[in-house]
């Protein structure tokens, strides 16, 4: 009977499915996006294979987000703390020219970030040999068609790609040290200092010579960074997150309601016929209910496979972005959706049980 | 015999608005077990009404109303439901098929609602004698006039209730169809002793009944 009354009016079934769909499409993709961006701000750190990192006070652990350069001279310092293997300094610029969007570009010092990170893996071109020279990774090659040997306009200067690397490294974009020094009136100066340890079990004895050397200073361990890098430490960006679930379970909610509402409008005689037939108000509301479960169901796993399409839309079009499809969210989304029909459809599933059956018989 | 209708004094009131509207205004009734009783009467004496009322779609006014010895004034919605899913079957003039279910569904439905189950044996016997058994699978859209009042004769009794309320239940047939059906009805009631309640306008249905009942003005006439 479900099924047959879901049959009979298959474009608002079909406009039912598609809500929940869309629902759980956009959950999915909010919370995928949001943390896909900083699980992959995260993993990029991770990827540099330093055990700690120093940073000046106030800095944001959003790279680039905070500018509060610190002297260079401050890696010599830490270099001399027992069971540092290497330091190497980073100054962060924020690109911001227009149509290529907002980069965090790395300044660095080739020789000592290959000894923290143990060197790029170049996949075309090779180290910089010029002040005006810059690194890109594969996937911001790939986005903005990039190749060696092209000029791009970074800080509103021309740099010339001198290679492509491997991503995973901290940055998308790298340019020398004293070049980010330059345009950014620091000599220098750097933004950040990552070190590498003779081994990571010594990463708790550094951060704390390093709290003795320098107090004022932030040092954090990578892993911990690794902890740090959700959205829950970010309350902006968890009530934007919350904002945006709430809208999409509302529309949700309110397009089930006014489908099951008009539903029960339409179906008001075969309520009665129902009610003549001994129908309790139990047995009405559970099959409004159950149609309603029915929607969500196919709308849910609707949504589910919108999502993975999107996903594979995202990423085709816009290579540098990251999409965390998790299974923890995908039963959240599943729930609310669920939940969000259930409540839509409740009120209209009330009604119909409380229909008068002989006002219900009459109904034309 | 017990009866297994009685009313006694049954009165009903519409409001409409700030009107008192009455439907009933006293009705006095005695329908034996096995019977099938015609009632007749102008359209807004009260038939309808009545006929509602003891298949607990409504509750009454006033006055008493005793179905199968249960007390319909003292009980609740829910008990009346209870009550009319296992003791009384109705079938009304526009057949009031569910249009989304086959023929085979809209009988099964009333077994489903009642709970006890699909009971194979029952079904087959009571679309074998409505002759409706080649019909099952189509939907009512499909199915002319006398088949759908058949089918919903099936359904109405397909859980062996107590009673067969009937609505006019050759309104909307033609003639060839009604006698059909009132030879079924007549059927019924003589082969499995179903006690009937039939309400119609056609003198020449009600002949086919025991006993035929005239209602004016929300009254039953005197014999």
């Amino acid at each position: 009977m479900i099924l047959s009354n879901l049959l009979h009016r298959p474009i608002r079934t079909v406009v039912s499915i598609l809500a929940i769909a869309i629902e759980v499409g956009m959950v999915l993709l909010v919370v995928g996006m949001t943390t896909g961006l900083l699980h992959d701000a995260a993993r990029r750190v991770e990827g540099l294979g330093a055990d700690i990192m120093v940073e000046p006070p106030g800095a944001s652990f959003f790279f680039g987000l905070g500018w509060a350069p610190v002297p260079i001279k401050v890696a010599d310092r830490l270099a001399q703390i027992p069971h540092v293997l290497a330091v190497t300094p980073v100054l962060f610029q924020s690109n911001t020219n227009v149509g290529s969007g907002v980069n965090v570009i790395w300044g660095i010092d080739p020789a000592s970030f290959d000894r923290v990170t143990g060197g790029f893996v170049f996949l075309k071109g090779g180290m910089f040999s010029g002040p005006y020279d810059a690194l890109v990774d594969d996937l911001y090659a790939k986005a903005h068609h990039v190749k060696v040997g092209m000029t791009i306009s970074l800080l509103n200067h021309d740099f010339r790609v001198a290679g492509i690397v491997e991503h995973g490294k901290g940055s998308r974009l790298f340019i020398p040290m004293a070049t980010a020094q330059d345009l950014a009136s620091a000599h220098d100066k750097a933004s950040i200092f990552f070190l590498k340890c003779t081994d990571p079990g010594y990463t708790d004895d550094v951060m704390k010579a390093v709290h003795q050397l320098a107090p004022q200073y932030q040092v954090i361990s990578v892993r911990e960074y690794m902890t740090l890098m959700t959205a829950n430490n970010l309350p902006a960006l968890d009530a934007f997150i919350t904002a945006l679930i709430a809208v999409a379970v509302i529309i949700g909610l309110l397009v089930i309601f006014l489908s099951m509402y008009t539903t029960i409008t339409e179906r008001t005689r075969e309520i009665g016929i129902l009610k003549s037939l001994g129908a309790s108000k139990g047995f009405i509301m559970t099959i409004i209910l159950r149609e309603a479960a029915v929607l969500a169901a196919v709308g849910i796993v609707g949504g589910f496979l919108g999502a993975l399409g999107a996903k594979r839309v995202i990423l085709a079009s816009f290579p540098t972005l990251s999409v965390d499809l998790s299974v923890e969210w995908a039963v959240w989304a599943a729930l609310l959706a669920l939940g969000g029909t259930m409540l839509g459809a409740f009120y209209p599933a009330l009604r119909a049980a409380q229909l008068d059956p002989v006002d219900a018989l009459a109904y034309e | 015999m017990e009866p297994i209708i009685l009313t006694e004094n049954l009165k009903k009131v519409y409001h409409v608005g700030k009107v008192d509207v009455p439907a009933l205004r006293g009705v006095d009734l005695l329908v034996h077990e096995g019977e099938f009783v015609a009632i007749v009467g102008p359209s807004g004496c009260g038939k309808s009404t009545l006929l509602h009322i003891l298949g607990g779609l409504t509750s009454p006014t006033s006055g008493k109303v005793l179905v199968d010895g249960n007390d319909f004034s003292k009980m609740t919605d829910a008990d009346r439901t209870r009550f009319r899913r296992h003791k009384i079957g109705f079938v009304f003039q526009r057949f009031n098929l569910l249009p989304t279910l086959t023929a085979r569904n809209n009988i099964e439905i009333a077994q489903h609602i009642q709970g006890n189950g699909y009971n194979p044996h029952r079904f087959e016997a009571v679309v074998e004698m409505l002759g409706i058994k080649d019909k099952l699978d189509y939907k009512p859209y499909a199915l002319s006039g006398g088949e759908q009042q058949r089918v919903a004769i099936a359904r109405a009794v397909i859980c062996e209730p107590k009673i067969l309320l009937a609505d006019e239940p050759t309104g909307n047939l033609d003639t060839e169809n009604s006698q059909v059906v009132l030879n079924m009805l007549r059927t019924l009631n003589r082969n499995f002793r179903q006690t009937i309640v039939m309400i119609t306008h056609n003198p020449e249905a009600a002949a086919v009944a025991d006993r035929t009942i005239r209602m004016r003005d929300g009254y039953i006439l005197p014999d």
